[in-house]
């Protein structure tokens, strides 16, 4: 319905820009054969609605205005301080880039965040399993579960301070407990919600329990534990900079803090952009991931 | 007497049973823990009955309560800041296709800039306050208000706005009495994570605040956990400071889910 209303909507401004193009064409006679220039005018107009219709076209528009307001409010603010210019942030992004600091912070983040992550999935999922399987061991277990899982991981970092100190130890702590939760929710209602008439047909037709667990239950909660992955992840990335800005010596959380005292700003920005985009990368890696993994799940609302 | 007596009793000791299995690992965890706590010998070590005797006395000096009410107050107006801004963006994104491809890759590059990401620019700006942590909290919450509320307004039936075009229902009605009751759903989703997402991003901001302005001045539970660690270095207060962390998380998360069950009793 959605679809074929928009297309007549779109047909309509096809139409309309069509109409607007050789009005134009006519009202302002060019000065060359107004034959051929009629024609290719109304081509040019209708050229020119599609890509504004398109949307790498508007993408940049938007950035080019983004920028443009920036460059607006640094130079009416004019403090390299408090707003630095975007010329200042690029500049500083390849300075950065240039010293190897830029990639020695992403990756000490970056490999922190994939300790973690490893970890909490070797924790999180085969409790998942086990407790999507066994209801006795889910009605005793779910408890804790639910006890602790309201406690925010940030509001863990000054007791995993006082354990643990400033360094490596924190962040990785904070950020599988982070990522368990979502991991080990989303693997326990993935594998519940296996069908029954699966699993029946494949123990009518003899299949032992490894089989079984490999070839039945796995293959229908990969995709919610993917997405209780991706959710790992988003929480965890967030967690990250919090518990790196607050107790880590390295780290793109530390280094925008680092920066921000030093008052060198232009870096300090730097940094946050680099933030977005590692996250933006990494979003995008566990979006490929998914789809080779789980291609059975497009188009189910889980992909 | 004695027909009403027999049902009854299997639903108590099933009623007991449930008690015993919700209970029993909790209990068994809170007891390790405090023979833990004991064998350690360090009368800091943390134990549940020392987090107890912490909380009442923390509750007594008024301070307990007086920082969650602070964290609360601060999470309120910053979701407050972040509904407003959320939804009338997502009304825009969501019946404007032009408006929507313009902002969409606005949002999409600001969402993976965590919350804490920004507290340093805030810091630099508002000072080390309020202010911050406020914005803080704002920025958390409006991605969810905004995406769910994009995602409600352009699931709207186009029949029904259709139909109310037809009936030449002017735009500003078709948004009040077509629009926005059915994209509501959507919207209080999105209030609730957003709600959930705010109270996390308020102890973080708290504690960066705490941690980086050099002595908790601005206050809140997390300035109040800060300086537990830092200053007074109270291993029981810290855990009391967390479980009223989960505590306050519970009850927003039910608080929203009760209003959704309330204002649309027909989606349970």
């Amino acid at each position: 319905m959605a679809i074929t209303v928009n297309n007549v909507q779109q047909h309509a401004a096809d139409r309309g820009a069509r109409a607007i193009g050789a009005f134009t064409a006519r009202a302002v006679p060019p000065a060359g054969s107004e034959a051929v220039a009629a024609p290719t005018a109304q081509a040019a107009t209708a050229l020119l609605r599609r890509l504004a219709a398109t949307r790498t076209v508007t993408a940049l528009c938007a950035f080019a205005l983004f920028v443009g307001l920036w460059y607006g409010v640094s130079a009416w603010i004019n403090n390299r301080i408090l707003v630095p210019s975007p010329t200042q942030v690029a500049t500083a992004l390849v300075q950065l880039g240039a010293s190897g600091e830029l990639f020695t912070h992403a990756l000490v983040s970056t490999s922190r965040l994939g300790m973690s992550l490893i970890a909490s999935l070797v924790l999180a999922v085969p409790l998942g399993f086990a407790m999507g399987m066994n209801e006795k061991l889910n009605a005793y277990l779910d408890p804790v579960v639910e006890l602790l899982r309201p406690i925010s991981g940030i509001a863990w970092i000054p007791i995993g301070l006082f354990i643990f100190g400033v360094g490596d130890t924190l962040p990785v702590f904070i950020m599988v407990y982070v990522a368990f939760f979502p991991l080990l929710l989303n693997t326990i209602a993935g594998v519940r919600n296996v069908d029954r008439k699966l699993i029946d047909a494949a123990r009518t037709m003899g299949v032992r329990r490894t089989p079984m667990l490999l070839h039945v239950v796995v293959p229908a909660a990969l995709p919610t534990i993917m997405v209780g992955f991706r959710l790992a992840f988003a929480g965890a990335w967030s967690a990250i900079i919090a518990a790196e800005l607050i107790g880590a010596p390295s780290g793109l959380g530390f280094a925008i803090e680092w920066y921000r005292e030093l008052l060198m700003s232009p870096k300090m920005f730097a940094f946050i952009v680099l933030i977005g985009i590692v996250g933006y990368v990494c979003d995008l890696l566990l979006r490929a991931l998914q789809r080779v993994l789980t291609p059975w799940a497009e188009g189910t609302g889980l992909a | 007497m004695s027909t009403m007596s027999l049902p009854v009793a299997p639903v108590r000791r099933l009623r007991r049973a449930w008690l015993m299995q919700i209970t029993l690992v909790p209990l068994v965890l809170l007891g390790v823990w405090e023979v833990w706590a004991v064998l350690a010998g360090d009368s800091h070590a943390p134990a549940p009955t020392r987090v107890i005797e912490s909380f009442i006395e923390l509750v007594a000096q008024g301070g307990l309560i007086g920082a969650t009410v602070e964290s609360l107050g601060r999470v309120v107006s910053g979701f407050a800041v972040a509904l407003v801004l959320g939804v009338v963006l997502g009304i825009l994104m969501g019946s404007n296709r032009w408006v929507r491809n313009l902002l969409d890759p606005i949002v999409e590059s600001f969402r993976p800039v965590a919350p804490m990401a920004l507290l340093p620019l805030a810091i630099l700006w508002l000072g080390a306050g309020t202010p911050a942590a406020v914005s803080i909290v704002a920025y958390a919450a409006f991605f969810p208000l905004l995406i769910n509320t994009v995602h409600g307004v352009s699931r709207v039936d186009r029949k029904l706005v259709l139909a109310a075009r037809t009936m030449g229902v002017p735009r500003w009605r078709i948004l009040t009495k077509v629009v926005l009751p059915a994209s509501l759903p959507a919207v209080l989703l999105g209030s609730r994570l957003a709600m959930g997402v705010a109270w996390t991003a308020i102890v973080a901001a708290e504690l960066g605040v705490g941690a980086k302005s050099g002595g908790g001045g601005s206050g809140g539970i997390g300035a109040m956990m800060f300086v537990f660690y830092a200053y007074n270095v109270d291993l029981n207060a810290i855990v009391v400071c967390m479980i009223v962390v989960g505590v306050v998380a519970l009850l927003i998360d039910r608080l929203f889910r009760f209003a959704e069950h309330r204002l649309m009793p027909w989606r349970t």
